[in-house]
């Protein structure tokens, strides 16, 4: 399908260049914008603004900037060192002073011109921008942890499914750093993929940090956004990628902590090779700390299939003699039942130019992402399953038509959470 | 064993006072309690009633977040007098609704809806949030009236009608003329009743609806939302074609 936004521009560039000679009217069409042999013109390159230029954000801006297909022209957050150096950096590669910057990301939606967003805040924010993304005609590349609760992920789906968006995840090792498991995997080497160990991190915080004076070059309020109001401290906004009460990762109003963050790579690698992409768990099993001390309190999804994925389940209670295995250095190990299964193919990024050349091609043929939003979400049911049984200490079970857990009040409470005046989704 | 609730005296009585920066830990008994509360009637009643009771004058706004997150895990109805009383309340309305949200039965969602018609702007918002949250069947002809009101709080009200997405909601929103943000927002909540109408098999319902919208963005200028309404109306059209009826 051709992209309906590079039509408009080309047929609106035709129709002024037409409208320019009939009228004998000065008009200049600089060699930047027709291109040349490594840049396609003007009228070809897709438009992009970044929402959150922090540690992630600078990284993606630097991945969708280097593109010669991808004219960026505008940076939004409500840091303004982190707003100021995102602009600066488009600015210098351009070498202009063109790029705006704006502290309310709803201004940069805003604007027509942008064909797409990428989106790297902390992930109380990450539902409501992406569907006023796709609200706003946008395609939106999100940095993961895509949701920060499980009630998150069908609504984002739905924006991006109604209004025919291309939404892409933000995880790129899914592809590229679990290759060693994937591969085997999918050329059938254990033959059906029978149960999953993996190590993951723990869940977020309460976070209880002390009140400090408000700088000035933040907007807390909307920093917060959504999220219930606290009082200003650098430990709860900073952007290092720290999970231990260092950072906003750590907090449990802003992130599911390691569980969800780094989770969302190693839960991502491992579905992805395992196959269970398009399923999400039906039975979450706790497994408390054995009273002798021995066993640590660990995790069982299963899915519908029956393959069991144990999150940190001890390791003397794993099997020892499975020959059909395979292992990640991340901590994980994936086991199949030797049968004879046929090898796939391993789907892989589109484009060129990781993740982010996946996304733009995407965008420019309509097809979806390797790391599309409903595989993300999807994925990202896992973890926070885990979360939800370890706070809860006993099992669950998941009915996914339903969006429910089956005759679990608590657990069902803790599916959303109220957000915070005005923001709603 | 029965959780010991003499543990609990201590943590409640620093609790009253707490505020951010403060030592935290005595709160540990107090999590674990409400952990073991799932299994323990008795435990979960007194717990709530220690909690309710803080949520008076005299406990701190630190305090009172702490409790409404606890109370957004076990309240009851017993619970809702006292978090109900938030509800106007700018600092803490927002934790009151944490809560609420969560807590089963219709004493909340009464509770919702009574504020809705009580607080300013800001505030209301967050109501109608809730109560779309709850799907709340009774809101629906409230939230239809406030469509005309200030554009913030009719561009919630619009998309509250769209999570409920019943009859009379895609009535009340189809009969609606907002201007500005909240027609947007009218529309957006139009295609989402038209969906879950779709999901639900009521193709005539929803054939109803994208065949609306595609005529009133027709003319529309060639912006990306006006594109994108489009597409959306004119898929939902293809996917509520009934094709097992012989033209």
């Amino acid at each position: 399908m051709a992209l309906r936004s590079m039509t408009t521009r080309r047929g609106f560039l035709k129709a002024s260049a037409a409208t320019a000679g009939a009228a004998a009217a000065p008009y200049v069409i600089t060699s930047k914008a027709l291109g040349d042999a490594t840049t396609p013109p003007a009228s070809d390159r897709i438009v992009m603004g970044g929402i959150g230029l922090g540690n992630m954000g600078s990284g993606d801006q630097g991945g969708f900037l280097g593109r010669p297909d991808v004219q960026y022209v505008a940076v939004c957050d409500v840091r303004q060192k982190w707003r100021e150096a995102g602009q600066g950096r488009v600015d210098g590669k351009y070498g202009n002073t063109d790029c705006a910057a704006y502290v309310d990301f709803r201004e940069l939606l805003a604007r027509d011109d942008i064909d797409a967003v990428h989106i790297a805040t902390p992930d109380q924010w990450h539902s409501i921008m992406t569907i006023a993304a796709c609200r706003a005609g946008k395609d939106v590349y999100l940095q993961k942890p895509e949701t920060l609760t499980l009630r998150e992920g069908p609504l984002m789906v739905a924006a991006a499914r109604r209004y025919g968006r291309v939404v892409s995840g933000g995880s790129q090792r899914v592809l590229e750093d679990y290759r060693t498991i994937v591969d085997p995997c999918w050329a059938g080497e254990l033959g059906r993929i029978t149960s999953v160990d993996l190590n993951v991190g723990p869940p977020a915080m309460a976070c209880y940090l002390p009140a400090m004076a408000t700088p000035t070059d933040i907007d807390w309020d909307l920093w917060l956004g959504p999220a219930p109001w606290e009082p200003y401290n650098p430990g709860r906004c900073d952007g290092n990628f720290g999970t231990g009460g260092n950072s906003w990762r750590s907090y449990v109003d802003y992130s599911g902590g390691s569980l969800t963050d780094w989770g969302a790579h190693n839960f991502g690698g491992t579905i992805f090779a395992a196959g269970l992409l398009d399923v999400q768990p039906t039975k979450i099993m706790y497994h408390p700390a054995s009273d002798d001390g021995k066993s640590s309190a660990f995790v069982t999804l299963t899915y519908p299939n029956g393959v069991e994925v144990h999150c940190n389940r001890p390791q003397h209670l794993r099997p020892q003699d499975v020959k059909t295995a395979v292992t990640h250095e991340r901590g994980i190990t994936i086991r199949g039942d030797g049968a004879a299964v046929a090898p796939r193919a391993v789907p892989v990024y589109s484009g060129t130019g990781g993740i982010y050349g996946d996304f733009i091609d995407c965008v420019k043929t309509r097809e979806r992402p390797f790391r599309d939003i409903e595989l993300a979400c999807n994925t990202m049911t896992a973890p926070h399953m885990v979360a939800l049984t370890q706070r809860l200490e006993r099992s669950l079970e998941w009915d996914r038509a339903a969006q429910q857990f089956k005759g679990d009040d608590e657990a069902n409470r803790l599916l959303d959470r109220a957000r915070r005046e005005p923001w709603t989704l | 064993m029965p959780f010991d609730t003499t543990t609990l005296d201590a943590p409640f009585a620093a609790l009253k006072s707490f505020d951010w920066g403060g030592d935290a830990a005595p709160f540990k008994t107090i999590d674990d309690a409400v952990v073991a509360a799932h299994a323990d009637a008795t435990l979960r009643a007194d717990l709530e009633k220690r909690f309710a009771a803080l949520l008076g004058t005299g406990t701190s706004r630190a305090a009172k977040e702490y409790v409404c997150r606890k109370l957004s895990l076990i309240g009851t109805a017993a619970s809702v007098p006292a978090l109900a009383a938030l509800l106007g309340d700018k600092d803490n309305s927002h934790m009151a609704r944490f809560a609420l949200e969560r807590i089963d039965g219709p004493e909340p969602v009464d509770a919702l809806r009574k504020a809705l018609g009580e607080v300013g702007s800001d505030l209301k918002v967050g109501m109608i949030a809730s109560l779309a949250s709850r799907r709340d069947a009774a809101s629906v002809p409230l939230f239809a009236a406030l469509l005309t009101s200030d554009p913030m709080v009719a561009t919630a009200a619009a998309q509250a009608l769209g999570r409920i997405a019943s009859p009379a909601a895609a009535a009340a929103l189809a009969a609606a003329r907002p201007k500005g943000p909240a027609a947007d927002a009218v529309i957006d909540a139009r295609l989402a009743c038209a969906d879950a109408f779709l999901a639900a098999g009521d193709r005539p319902a929803a054939k109803a609806i994208f065949e609306a919208i595609a005529a009133a963005v027709a003319t529309a200028p060639h912006t990306h939302r006006e594109r994108a309404i489009r597409m959306a109306a004119q898929s939902g059209l293809f996917a509520a074609v009934d094709d097992t009826v012989a033209p």
